[in-house]
């Protein structure tokens, strides 16, 4: 039932609420997001198609959320206060990065994204986090 | 005189028709019928006149200009001026024609093409200028300046001051760095393959993003919570980059640290090594390189802390003597699990050998490499360190065979990682005794020698009990003699036999081999290993160079047999000339050989 029901896209929110809606195989670059969604993980994304993190929010794909509504929730993640670099100027950019490897895919000697010298430090927790 | 009224006419304008005494020149054009007030008069009107023209002009062009300039300007209307645009026509023409043209039309080559009149109007205005020494007067802030060869031109074809030619340039400078192509350039492309990186696709944005932070080290105060895996990962790059000092030190110190691993520690002293023992109260895993400053004072607070160091990792302390080595084993010898030590030349003699294999009684893994001061006698110590899983030695002395088989007799049973370099006397009874009595390995190093035959390593790996090797490095193992480059009958070092049975023990689980320098395989023992149906599924790191039979069709062979290939090292293996590498598999090493990478031809690598 999963496959059929699968959007083409999936919305990624931020801890302070802004939603990035982007291609699901760019999304599961990400081992993190990747889990998540997989239908036969039964985590709380895959049963109600959203999950909590504290402060990072990932609706999946609202068809999903249709056609599974048994209300289960998983709560996975207990560390409550390591998930605050996900705010939307780090969940942009890690967007841009899923969107920019996508784009890259089979090419060889790919140029460096920009990442802002501000930035990189979270998010490098972030990447560590998502594993990317 | 005439000269001197024009230049001084503003001061003697008002005073026109006051008359002063006149000059012998005044009196002969006068005589002559030429009135010099006349000509003046003349002269000051057509100035007035160019004047107001170039304020008009300058007015609507909204350019500022501090002073009107006392030349005349060429007025573009008049009749004289058709010639002069004519004239200069005529020199653009040519210009465009010139070499220098030529010269820097190429420089800025990708541009729209009516880039060539920009370029010879400048050339043009470049000829215009005064000469070096010359007074000129700043074309942006209207300072009177000597021209020198560095002044540079303005915007709109003047000179420019020395400040005012800095500031430009600085600007100027930036214009180009945007002119780079996408992509990286051709000396990062060799870079990464030399570095074993042939990727598809983007780095990880974990790989980006530390590579980011290292670039701006300096801009970091603290790292935060990092977890340890990332801390290491960019001790890695800073070390390589030699960025690791007193200021980046610190981010690395932590309570609630337990290892720290820093590969270059050459820009710290003696204090820093204090502060990081002093700061980092929990450490167990000290791993540091080139640590020369090391004193013995630093294993002394090492000592009176006594501290639970359980890995104990450390490149060239040179100035530390025998006895704090001896006094270091004894105390906290019997926590090591691990100890690793490069480059001792000064100290750690044979007794203080004896002192470590006598009290680090838990140890699993040794390392000793190029170490001077040790030969046969601590090698018998080592053989009675029963705890040991994983041996590494390259020692600098000549030493037996004998006690080799003992330290093989005694910890092979155990032994999981082996790895025995630069024994040049060793012989074949150290592949019989490993066979018989090694079970358990499965990284195997012999490197260096002239002395094993192809026959006795082939019966090392043939009918070998122990598992299938994933580490594998058998290099310069080969018979060295000038007069006869194809070796004895009877092969000496790794040879076709001993690879084919190499491979046929190991080729299911082998990750890394070198066989490096072994020149003696055979294009056939290489055609047999690497045959159509085989596969070698796990096979990561392949280094053949100088293994001279290697050719084209025996590289596209290797990839078929190697699914998992990201390194082929392949120096001095002149027969290589053409080959189609597949995606991600970095070929090293190759000589003006025609490289095709998913189509496309590759730059030249050396």
């Amino acid at each position: 039932m999963a496959q059929s029901t699968q959007s083409e896209y999936v919305t990624l929110v931020s801890c302070d609420g802004f939603e990035f809606i982007i291609p699901r195989s760019a999304a599961c670059i990400s081992g993190t997001i990747r889990r998540m969604l997989d239908p036969s993980s039964n985590f709380s994304e895959a049963v109600t198609g959203r999950c909590v993190l504290n402060d990072m929010t990932c609706v999946i794909d609202r068809e999903w959320i249709r056609t599974t509504r048994s209300g289960v929730l998983v709560t996975r993640f207990t560390d409550v206060g390591s998930f605050a670099f996900f705010s939307a100027v780090v969940l942009e950019k890690v967007c841009e990065y899923f969107c920019y490897n996508e784009k890259h895919k089979d090419q060889a000697n790919v140029p460096d994204m920009d990442v802002p010298a501000e930035l990189c430090l979270e998010l490098l927790m972030a990447a560590d986090y998502l594993d990317t | 005189m005439l000269d001197t009224h024009v230049g001084n006419r503003a001061n003697r304008r008002p005073a026109r028709n006051i008359r002063g005494p006149r000059s012998a020149l005044t009196d002969f054009l006068a005589s002559n019928n030429i009135s010099a007030a006349q000509i003046r008069d003349d002269y000051d009107r057509w100035v007035s006149q160019a004047q107001n023209q170039a304020v008009e002009e300058e007015s609507a062009n909204l350019v500022e200009h501090e002073e009107p300039e006392p030349e005349p300007e060429p007025e573009p209307e008049s009749p004289e001026d058709k010639t002069k645009k004519r004239k200069r026509q005529q020199a653009i023409e040519k210009i465009k024609k010139s070499k220098e043209f030529s010269r820097r039309k190429a420089r800025c080559t990708g541009e729209p093409d009516d880039d060539d009149d920009i370029i010879a109007n400048e050339i043009m205005n470049e000829k215009q200028r005064p000469n070096p020494g010359q007074l000129e007067n700043c074309e942006l802030c209207g300072k009177r300046f000597t021209v020198t060869a560095y002044s540079k031109a303005g915007p709109n074809g003047g000179l420019l001051c020395a400040d005012c030619s800095k500031k430009h340039t600085d600007g100027g400078k930036k214009a180009p760095a945007k002119k780079r192509n996408s992509g990286i350039g051709r000396r990062q492309k060799q870079s990464n393959l030399l570095d074993g990186l042939a990727p598809h696709g983007a780095q990880s944005l974990l790989e980006m993003c530390i590579k980011k932070v290292a670039d701006h080290i300096g801009d970091v105060e603290e790292f935060g919570d990092l977890p340890p895996s990332l801390l290491h990962r960019l001790g890695q790059i800073l070390s390589k980059r030699r960025a690791v000092n007193p200021q980046t030190l610190d981010l690395f110190l932590g309570a609630q640290y337990q290892s720290i691993d820093l590969y270059d520690c050459a820009r710290l002293d003696t204090d820093d090594y204090n502060k990081i023992l002093a700061s980092m109260p929990a450490l167990s895993r000290l791993n540091l390189r080139f640590v020369t400053p090391w004193k013995d004072s630093v294993f002394q607070y090492m000592i009176d802390r006594d501290m639970n160091i359980t890995d104990l990792h450390l490149d060239s302390p040179n100035l530390v003597t025998d006895a704090c080595w001896r006094e270091l084993f004894m105390r906290l010898g019997s926590r090591l699990q691990s100890l690793k030590l490069w480059n001792l030349d000064s100290a750690f003699d044979d007794e203080t050998a004896e002192v470590m294999c006598k009290h680090c009684t838990g140890l699993r893994r040794l390392k000793l490499k190029y170490l001077w001061k040790i030969g046969n006698k601590a090698l018998e110590g080592i053989s009675s360190m029963t705890s040991l899983e994983h041996l590494s030695l390259h020692l600098m002395q000549d030493t037996d065979t004998e006690p080799l088989l003992q330290i093989i007799t005694e910890l092979g049973p155990k032994l999981r990682s082996l790895s025995l370099e630069e024994f040049e006397f060793a012989d074949d009874r150290l592949l019989q005794h490993i066979h018989d009595h090694c079970h358990n390995l499965s990284k195997l190093r012999l490197t260096q020698n002239a002395v094993y035959t192809d026959k006795a390593l082939a019966n090392l790996f043939r009918g070998w009990s122990n598992q299938a090797l994933t580490y594998v490095d058998i290099h310069a193992v080969r018979d060295v003699d000038m007069s006869n480059p194809a070796g004895p009958p009877e092969p000496v070092g790794l040879a076709s036999d001993a690879f084919i049975a190499l491979m046929e023990h190991s080729g299911l689980k082998i990750k890394t081999l070198n066989i490096q320098s072994c020149r003696h395989v055979s294009y056939a023992a290489l055609e047999e290993v690497f045959a159509e149906q085989k596969r070698y599924p796990e096979l990561q790191y392949l280094d053949l160079s100088f293994v001279g039979a290697v050719d084209d069709y025996l590289a596209q062979c290797i990839f078929r047999c190697c699914p998992a290939l990201a390194r082929l090292v392949v120096f001095g293996c002149f027969k290589i000339r053409d080959i189609c590498v597949p995606k991600g598999v970095a070929v090293i090493g190759t000589v003006s050989a025609k490289v095709t990478v998913d189509g496309i031809v590759q730059q030249e690598t050396v």
